[in-house]
């Protein structure tokens, strides 16, 4: 496959990604960096017993720790694709990797809550930001037929990593207290950088043509780089605004199971620890759910994106079903339905991502994805407080799973309106025009062999 | 006139003598007083046995009356007369031999004790023929949940320590910290030293917080529920560690990471390396300003570095 095309590899980092080799060591530097993102912050609700009794604070004003991180993370990735855009992306992990120890540690040394909201949150959340989009939209690129196989082992990880995470923190808490073990994660977070480092330098064109072609930098120029380093012409793109749309829906639903699933399930009656396997089981089918989903859309029987909205109409459905079947009573309808509703939600998950280039460009993935996490971060906001109301108002669980089941299929129902959204084959990926047309004026195969992966490569 | 005066005082004689009878204690500090006269609430227990011995829980406040009521069927052969006794912590208390008429095809045996202090706690047990016991077991309520893994501190940082009572259960009039030392427990005066303790007593939840630790704090403190009939002690393991502890693990990371760091640069330079002498290109594939026409050259020996991995 590598030799087929050796001048499109040549010629531009617009081309499609080679599928093998080299890729499949970032897939694993994607593993590693993700569990130590996303699979870390899930896991430090451990931390936040320890913090209520030694700051002796509500939990509430504990929880806004991790809410912190999150947003942070998710409100500096374009930051992050920006500045991949404009530097180099190995250094723009390897900065990102010691940001998130430097939070970590540093959290170590806290004496109040300002300073873990500033450290845990802020420093952590930033370092975080800079790695994560950037390494994704890395992997992306790496890749074409074999993308979405990539991504699912890749976001295994976070699963994987939870379950290890868990003993893992509680060793390290007993053994060494709170400010012991946040130094440790911070060194474990260091890893990132190895990660990081092993992300080849790219020719970047991009920064390159920008240079020669401005002559003159001047204030508007400049204004015009930074538009162009975080993708801002995508705003005004209807395929974009809708797909963010659609998953900015689907996110203000999707997390409301692991909120809430525990409590639930207690209240209809069953014991802490049925409740706890109930959530343990959606955890194994979400990492199944992952990388079967990554495997299957690989093989190219139908396009992506219909298959993102089977997975997220599924997802919504079981997640609507989760409180009829506590309801009977009966435990063994409540597994089921939670391993369904795993295996839904881990699949879209890889799908996800690997639909933004089908709708951006290859060459603006790295925005895109930037733009994405920002616009949906304000979902996670509106969820799970929602949830909490319904349930404040009407007494139990059933009006939040409803409301949450509903609005990854209003997500749906928004990406139906995308173009060409019903036709059995993918349009032609839009090509950026700029300065590049010129480029391709001279190189005529190349934009022959860019359209046609996107034909036949899903 | 006189006679009925002299009556009078003589009578307030034997009253006041007869009164100093009945202030002294009985002998024996085990044997608990049997029916006394003072003012105590009163509280029954009764137990019906159907096997052969059963235990039975008696939780206590304040000082009571307590009246024991063991009722048991008897076994095979119901003698009409059995010998009954009492025992206090499995030792017998003294005069309570009793012998139990069989009524209605049953035997019963009833007591009255004065509980008022913590020496008067204990396991209390009603014998039928030396077959047949049932056993009460008074205590002021107990801590349920003690932790057993030890607290882990800092030297030079702060330590809470807490203990908490069920909700279920009564409240504790307040709690007592203590220390443990050489000699047993110590207890602990925030007032004393006001820089290094404080304790924060909340009902059902205390918390004693230390600060400024030191290595020589690490060891066992106890906490204790204060009631007026006794005091029911739980504990708390506190190790004090050195900041040199967790660094040591902190630091074999940190270097792994630079290893890695080091070794993939590394090969990867010695890639680049084999690529230039075989491709015969000069260096530069990592600058960014480049003419299209230099890109496609350095390009291509980038895709094949890329091929070869």
């Amino acid at each position: 496959m590598t030799k087929a095309r050796p001048e499109a590899e040549g010629q531009s980092d617009e081309a499609e990604g080679p599928d093998g080799g080299w890729g499949w060591v970032l897939v694993g530097a994607l593993f590693v960096s993700t569990s130590l993102v996303f699979g870390l912050m899930r896991s430090l609700g451990i931390f936040f017993v320890e913090f209520v009794q030694y700051f002796d604070e509500s939990a509430q004003a504990i929880s806004w720790i991790s809410s912190t991180g999150l947003a942070a993370q998710q409100f500096f990735s374009p930051l992050g694709a920006a500045l991949c855009n404009a530097y180099e992306t190995r250094l723009v992990v390897m900065t990102g990797g010691c940001l998130a120890g430097l939070g970590l540690i540093l959290a170590s040394q806290a004496t109040c809550l300002t300073h873990l909201y500033l450290t845990m949150g802020l420093t952590a959340g930033l370092g975080w930001g800079l790695v994560f989009t950037p390494m994704v939209a890395t992997v992306m690129a790496h890749f074409t037929r074999r993308r979405t196989l990539a991504l699912g082992l890749a976001f295994s990880s976070i699963g994987l990593s939870s379950f290890a995470f868990n003993p893992l923190f509680q060793l390290l808490i007993e053994k060494y207290a709170w400010r012991g073990a946040l130094l440790i994660l911070g060194g474990l977070s260091l890893n990132i950088v190895p990660c990081g480092a092993l992300i080849r330098p790219q020719r970047r064109s991009k920064a390159a043509k920008k240079i020669a072609s401005e002559s003159k930098p001047s204030h508007v120029s400049l204004l015009q780089r930074v538009s162009s380093h975080l993708e801002l012409s995508l705003l005004f793109e209807r395929p974009y605004i809708t797909y963010t749309l659609a998953v900015t829906l689907l996110n203000v639903g999707y997390f409301v199971p692991y909120f809430h699933l525990v409590a639930h399930s207690r209240q209809a009656g069953f014991s802490e620890y049925q409740a706890a396997f109930v959530m343990s089981a959606a955890g194994a089918t979400d990492i199944l759910g992952r990388v079967v989903s990554g495997w299957f859309s690989d093989l190219g029987h139908f396009r992506l994106i219909h298959l993102l909205s089977a997975w997220t109409t599924l997802a919504g459905v079981f997640i609507m079903l989760l409180p009829v079947s506590s309801l009977s009573g009966s435990y063994s309808a409540l597994v089921s339905i939670s391993l369904l509703y795993g295996f839904c939600s881990g699949a879209l998950t890889s799908l996800v991502f690997a639909v933004v280039p089908m709708i951006v460009g290859v060459e603006r993935v790295m925005g895109g994805l930037g733009l994405l996490q920002l616009i949906e971060s304000g979902a996670g906001l509106l969820g799970a407080p929602l949830s909490g109301f319904l349930k404040d108002v009407t007494g139990n669980y059933i009006a939040s799973f409803i409301m949450a089941g509903s609005f990854p299929i209003l997500g749906t129902l928004t990406m139906a309106t995308l173009p060409h959204y019903f036709s059995c084959k993918d349009p032609p990926a839009p090509q950026r025009e700029s300065p590049d047309d010129k480029e391709k004026s001279l190189h005529p195969e190349l934009e022959q062999m860019n359209s046609l992966p996107s034909d036949t490569g899903h | 006139m006189s006679a009925s005066w002299k009556q009078l005082f003589f009578q307030i004689l034997l009253l006041l003598i007869s009164c100093r009878h009945i202030n002294t204690k009985t002998p024996g500090p085990t044997s608990p007083p049997l029916d006394p006269i003072s003012p105590l609430p009163t509280l029954e227990r009764s137990y019906v046995l159907k096997g052969v011995s059963h235990t039975e829980r008696v939780e206590l406040l304040n000082p009571v009356n307590l009246s024991l009521m063991c009722t048991w069927a008897g076994n095979q052969n119901k003698p009409s007369n059995i010998t009954g006794f009492w025992r206090k912590d499995g030792e017998e208390i003294e005069n309570s031999r009793v012998t139990v008429q069989l009524e209605n095809e049953q035997y019963n045996l009833k007591q009255k004790f004065s509980i008022v202090s913590e020496e008067n706690l204990g396991s209390y047990s009603c014998v039928f023929g030396g077959e047949a016991k049932i056993d009460f077991d008074l205590a002021a309520p107990q801590i349920g949940d003690v932790r057993d893994k030890p607290i882990v501190s800092y030297v030079g940082d702060s330590v809470v320590m807490t203990c908490k009572m069920e909700e279920n259960k009564p409240k504790p009039n307040t709690w007592n910290w203590y220390m443990a030392n050489d000699t047993g427990k110590e207890q602990i005066f925030p007032a004393a030293e006001p820089q290094r303790y404080e304790i924060k007593n909340d009902g059902w939840k205390t918390k004693l917080l230390v600060y400024n630790l030191t290595e020589a704090d690490s060891g066992l403190f106890y906490c204790g529920a204060v009631y007026p009939i006794s005091t029911t002690m739980s504990h708390v393991e506190l190790k004090v560690i050195s900041f040199y502890e967790p660094l040591k693990p902190f630091i074999a990371i940190v270097v792994e990471v630079i290893v890695l760091v080091a070794a993939i640069l590394l090969y990867e330079r010695s890639q680049s390396k084999k690529d230039y002498t075989a491709a015969g290109n000069g260096p530069g594939d990592q600058t960014n300003s480049l003419t299209p026409g230099e890109n496609n050259a350095l390009e291509e020996s980038s895709s094949m570095r890329q091929r070869k991995v």
